[in-house]
């Protein structure tokens, strides 16, 4: 049967639903049959995934926390995304202000909580933003390509937290271990008392609505949206162009750098190198399936947090690398990106009458 | 209407050698219909199409010229009729096909490949050998330009060429895969007098060679010059076909194509001249020599001149997106260094671009953030944007300057041209601006929407002065109170649009030529 | 240092720079067509892999480079059907595929950790070798370090002399007009991308094969974002991007050189060197360009003819 492709002309309500759903189904199945290739049963893997993910209150308590990173790394990006500012950076942003919010609460250990926590926020807030900057002025000052320049310092952020934990910041009571010392009770995140939540899911709450009144009603939300519809348009109204993509990189290294504060004032307590686990990463692909709108990213980083923990049980139940994670993360991101076809054209047989519209081309240059 | 401002008396050319009598039509169009949505852009088309004789298309903008064409070039599948060539049907359903069948178009936007040179351009998809030698293909292309009169250097960038040595590319290409039928969509556009006249001298050579030309245009004078037969087209439809030696007039020609006897003409009171809004002293760069302009409030000032004479550069530096040398450009009084550094949105400039989507609209934003991509510091409270306010003003907009469809929160891709132009002139003017530059305003537009937008332009001269840049001498003559024209990159006079003798030496100033006939 | 350990950085470099260079000019290739893979790391880590797995099994290195190519093609081909076929965005898809290769290579490539497998060993090339200097810099690598050699000259004359060269580099250019040649966009640029991903997955292979035996996690180590950078510094000119690989090599062994002779930095902050570099000659390269350089049509995709 011959197809041909014709333009919807409007694409119906419940495409984007039946997308991700198509999608997610689809990454799954692909992951399992790995699973069977590699000689696990893909049935067992199924089950362990679910209870791992939505078995218990736990697992779900444990989503949630996971959750709270992912989406504060995802927020940034959307804005950034939104003005097809291409930040891959998160990875790195959140490492220094992991490293930021240490090095507060190790110069201040015997602060109070309530002037410890505020400070070990914006010294966090403040070298995410830092390090999103660079990129920013290297992007503004030299026309260099920022998908490649924040890239590149997430590599150089990790390797810079790696040179704290194994040299000035190195706990010397940790046998070796490359670890700080562990944080004071003041510089922890107090928990919400309820469950295991903390105070770092309730700003995540503060940060998210924060965003979405600064995107609908302020003049520089808006403009961030104009600018998003291109170059020519920004200079035509006057907006300053260059100082909004200095604005958005450095605010979204600013939300990543919280992140990296959240992780280790409530998660781990310490800095340590495994704290890098990719949230930076995960939070492309968050904003991305979600249209970089604020809701739906809290629901996608709530799935993708809650995938991560049922992949942990995988692991621990089956003994399969934690890579399955990065698989299905990676799967998900790519069939939801195809998919996204199929709400624009529908296939339809050769031959059969259809209204189509004349050719056009799509903009997606970086 | 003003004839003789062409540089040339363009009714003297004629064709060498006469046409061939028709025999058997190379291709036979019957019963095309095209549906886009609910729109028929063409209704039930019948045309024949002769071996070695040049057919005009002629009609308005919007009269379905380019929908029909596309179809018979493959880039559009008709809902209902034929096709047929060589005396059998045919199915055209990609470029590809027709091409295989002869048929070739030359789009008005080009498809070249910049970066690349002449020769390649000429031969891409072309070359039959796997390996490709850059001295054979320009050899190839340098026999093939000669053989038909189209001068043209093979190893040159395309980048570096003018409109009309592009235009001699697009043709070169179509020659080289042994078209049988040339389509030329409003080739003269991009042309100065003195490169449309070897454009039509190569037609003819074309023609005598035996290929069947497709000239489709609006003007009634080039299409007297230079073709064999005529096809009018109406609302989608054919309103008559004849052969150029039986028209009589040229005024029988113009009523079957519009419809009605009048053109356009308006009404021009005039006002009191005002202020200094626009002073340019001496300005050179940016491909510009010491053009010096003056525009004073209560008048129009056209900048005329053929596309791509430097009139992009004047208006980007005018506008603020390109910086001229200091103390050369003067806004509303005030340096434009000084004029830039606040730049205020309401009482002070106005640009209504040429390119309506993507520079002054954008396409996927609704309508209110449209209007506020220029006004919006009219609607800000501190950092606070008080978008409802907006709604309100977009509304009025829509309803003053009859905006369909009048829906605010319709996104601007879903805007018509006409339309779209209606709402950024309605919101441009809602700035209240002392000086307006207006760029081919009514490029695209149909009959009655360039009525409006001319409308509203003379209106607003009243309280401000207007730039108007346009290609369209017409449109010139019926909007402005002095034309200057423009001819690589320098003035070539100032003159007075009331004035009939003055405006005779609009068309040699076009073609560079300093008032004496060519 | 003296004039020995000068010649040996040197030769370390070409080696180091090989499989950036494989890789470069993949992107290169796939550049070149309008379509922009960044999922390279991702690509070059399946690709070591897959040689690794075939020649381990095979016991033939050539046979493991093929497979190599084999898993490039099969990783671009993800990328072309999702940005060529089905139209999504390129940065994203490169994304994905960076992600999910990533991902794949260390799932499946965990039975292998610490196997070995037969690979390409430095041989002296005959005469050439003899040459002072330049024959122990570039003329006692292995198989592939020679065969690195050829395949600037041979794309670039790929591109500028052959037909499909020529539609390949129209489609990057101006896909409007290529098709309007009666060329189809599609198949170009999933004839590029395809070819592009066989020459990365062969820098891959090196990586495996070549510079080591043996399989452990993370051998692509951002290798493959070196490259797309390479491509940016290289002005998409097959013969620069030499240059920029053997300069990465340089930067790569010169840091693995002072980490062995135990100098006193901390191996973390040497570890950051390559990275720093590309971004260091990523601006320089942006700054100095004329900025049309890339070509025209890179990133944009083409909607499906009616």
């Amino acid at each position: 049967m011959a197809l041909r492709v014709v333009k919807r002309r409007n694409p119906p309500a419940w495409s984007a639903a039946a997308i991700l759903v198509c999608a997610l189904v689809l990454s799954l199945g692909v992951s399992l049959a790995l699973l069977a290739a590699i000689g696990k049963s893909p049935v067992h893997g199924l089950v362990a995934l679910w209870n791992g993910s939505f078995g218990s209150l736990w697992a779900i308590e444990d989503a949630l926390i996971k959750a709270a990173p992912i989406f504060l790394c995802s927020l940034g990006l959307a804005v950034a995304f939104r003005m097809q500012v291409w930040n891959i950076g998160a990875e790195g942003q959140f490492a220094l202000g992991a490293m930021g919010a240490t090095w507060a609460a190790l110069t201040f250990p015997h602060a109070p909580s309530w002037v410890l926590l505020p400070l070990m926020l914006v010294y966090a807030g403040l070298l995410g933003a830092a390090w999103g900057a660079i990129p920013g002025l290297l992007k503004v000052k030299l026309k260099a390509n920022e998908i490649i320049t924040t890239l590149m310092l997430n590599y150089v952020a990790i390797f810079l937290l790696e040179y704290m934990v194994y040299g000035p910041w190195k706990d010397p009571a940790s046998f070796g271990f490359p670890v700080t010392p562990e944080f004071t009770p003041s510089a922890v995140i107090p928990l919400l008392g309820v469950g295991r939540l903390h105070g770092g899911v309730l700003l995540c709450v503060f940060a998210g609505v924060l965003l979405w009144a600064f995107l609908r009603y302020t003049r520089l939300g808006y403009e961030l949206k104009a600018c998003g519809e291109g170059a020519k348009v920004a200079a035509y109204a006057r907006m300053p162009y260059n100082r909004l993509v200095l604005f958005v990189l450095t605010a979204s290294g600013a939300f990543a750098g919280v992140a990296g504060f959240v992780e280790v004032s409530a998660s781990t307590g310490r800095l340590m190198t495994s704290i890098m686990a990719g949230y930076g990463y995960t939070a492309i692909i968050v904003a991305w399936i979600a249209r970089l709108r604020p809701v739906p990213i809290a629901l996608a980083s709530f799935l993708l947090a809650a995938l991560r923990v049922g992949v942990e049980n995988i692991q621990l139940d089956m003994e399969v690398p934690a890579a399955f994670g990065d698989i299905m993360e990676g799967l998900i991101l790519l069939t939801i990106l195809s998919g996204q076809f199929f709400e624009q054209y529908k296939l339809v047989r050769k031959g059969a009458k259809n209204a189509p519209a004349p050719s056009a081309s799509q903009e997606t240059a970086p | 209407m003003i004839e003789e401002y062409r540089g040339f008396d363009i009714k003297s050319l004629q064709r060498p050698t006469p046409a061939p009598p028709k025999k058997t039509p190379l291709i036979r169009i019957r019963g095309l219909t095209k549906r886009f949505g609910s729109v028929e852009a063409n209704k039930d088309v019948s045309l024949d199409i002769h071996p070695g004789r040049i057919l005009a298309l002629l009609g308005e903008n919007g009269a379905g010229k380019s929908t029909l064409m596309s179809m018979l070039a493959g880039r559009l599948v008709p809902d209902e009729g034929f096709i047929e060539a060589d005396g059998g049907k045919v199915r055209l359903e990609s470029p590809a096909q027709a091409i295989a069948l002869g048929v070739g178009m030359v789009y008005q936007h080009f498809t070249l490949v910049e970066a690349m040179t002449v020769a390649e351009n000429v031969l891409l998809g072309q070359t039959d050998s796997f390996f490709v030698s850059p001295p054979h293909m320009k050899r190839r292309v340098a026999e093939l330009a000669t053989r038909f009169g189209l001068d043209i250097d093979p190893g040159a960038r395309v980048a570096d060429l003018s409109m009309g040595e592009k235009q001699r590319v697009e043709i070169l290409k179509l020659l080289h895969r042994q078209s049988r039928v040339l389509i030329l969509d409003e080739p003269t556009t991009v042309l100065t007098p003195a490169e449309t006249r070897r454009l039509f001298d190569a037609l003819w050579s074309m023609a005598a060679q035996g290929k069947a030309i497709v000239f489709i245009s609006h003007k009634l004078e080039e299409v007297m010059a230079a073709s064999d037969d005529v096809a009018i087209l109406r609302k989608g439809r054919i309103t008559a076909v004849m052969e150029k030696n039986d028209i009589r007039s040229k005024s029988d020609l113009a009523r079957s194509m519009v419809g009605r006897d009048v053109i356009l003409s308006v009404n021009k009171p005039p006002v009191e001249l005002g202020e200094e809004v626009l002073g340019i002293d001496d300005l050179s760069g940016h491909g510009l020599k010491n053009v010096s302009l003056s525009v004073r409030r209560g008048e129009i000032l056209a900048l005329t001149g053929v596309a791509g004479n430097g009139q992009k550069a004047l208006v980007e530096m005018v506008c603020g997106l390109e910086t001229p040398p200091r103390r050369k450009l003067f806004i509303l009084g005030e340096r434009w260094r000084r004029f830039y550094a606040r730049a205020p949105w309401k009482n002070a400039l106005s640009y209504v671009p040429e390119d309506r989507k993507g520079l002054a609209t954008a396409p996927n934003l609704d309508l209110v953030d449209n209007v506020l991509l220029t006004t919006r510091q009219g609607f800000v409270k501190g950092p606070w944007l008080m978008r409802s306010k907006a709604a309100d003003a977009t509304d009025g907009l829509i309803l003053d300057y009859n905006v369909s469809p009048p829906r605010a929160t319709a996104l601007a891709k879903q805007l018509s041209g006409g339309n779209l132009q209606k709402l950024v002139l309605g919101r441009e003017l809602y700035r209240g601006p002392r000086l307006i530059v207006a760029e081919q305003p009514t490029q695209g537009l149909d009959v009655s929407a360039t009525e409006e937008v001319w409308t509203q332009l003379l209106k607003s001269r009243e309280d401000a002065g207007v730039l108007l840049v346009t290609g369209d001498v017409n449109e010139a003559l019926n909007l402005a109170d002095r034309i200057a024209v423009i001819y690589r990159g320098e003035i070539m006079g100032v003159l007075d649009a009331n004035d009939p003798s003055q405006v005779a030496r609009i068309g040699p100033l076009m073609a560079g030529l300093a008032g004496t006939e060519e | 240092m003296n004039f020995d350990m000068v010649i040996a950085l040197l030769a370390a470099s070409v080696q180091m720079g090989t499989p950036i260079l494989y890789a470069t000019l993949g992107e290169i290739l796939t550049e070149k067509s309008g379509v922009l893979n960044l999922g390279v790391e991702g690509v070059m880590a399946v690709s070591a892999l897959g040689a690794f797995v075939v020649a381990q099994a095979t016991g033939q290195p050539w046979l493991g480079v093929l497979a190599g190519g084999a898993c490039g093609v099969f990783m671009a081909l993800l990328h072309a059907v999702a940005c060529v076929v089905l139209l999504g965005n390129q940065v994203v898809s490169g994304l994905a595929v960076t992600i999910l290769g990533l991902g794949l290579s260390s799932f499946m490539g965990q039975p292998f950790i610490g196997l070995s497998a037969p690979g390409f060993t430095p041989f002296a090339f005959p005469l050439l070798s003899d040459i002072p200097l330049v024959g122990d810099v570039f003329f006692r690598g292995d198989a592939l370090v020679y065969l690195s050699y050829l395949l600037p000259f041979a794309l670039w004359f790929f591109l500028q002399r052959t037909r499909l060269g020529l539609e390949i580099r129209a489609v990057g250019e101006e896909p409007e007009a290529a098709l309007a040649a009666g060329l189809s966009a599609e198949r170009l640029r999933m004839i590029a991308t395809l070819a592009g991903g066989f020459l990365i997955g062969m820098g891959g292979a090196y990586l495996s094969l070549a510079y080591t035996h043996l399989w452990t996690n993370g051998l692509s180590g951002g290798r493959g974002w070196i490259a797309v950078a390479l491509v940016i510094f290289a002005f998409w000119n097959p013969q620069r991007a030499i240059i920029g690989a053997y300069l990465f090599g340089g930067v790569m062994a010169f840091q693995l050189r002072l980490q062995a002779t135990g100098s006193h930095i901390s191996s973390s902050l040497l570890l950051m060197l390559p990275y720093l570099l590309t971004i260091v000659v990523l601006a320089a390269s942006a700054a100095r360009g004329r900025g049309d350089e890339a070509p025209a049509g890179l990133g944009v995709n083409t909607a499906p003819e009616e």
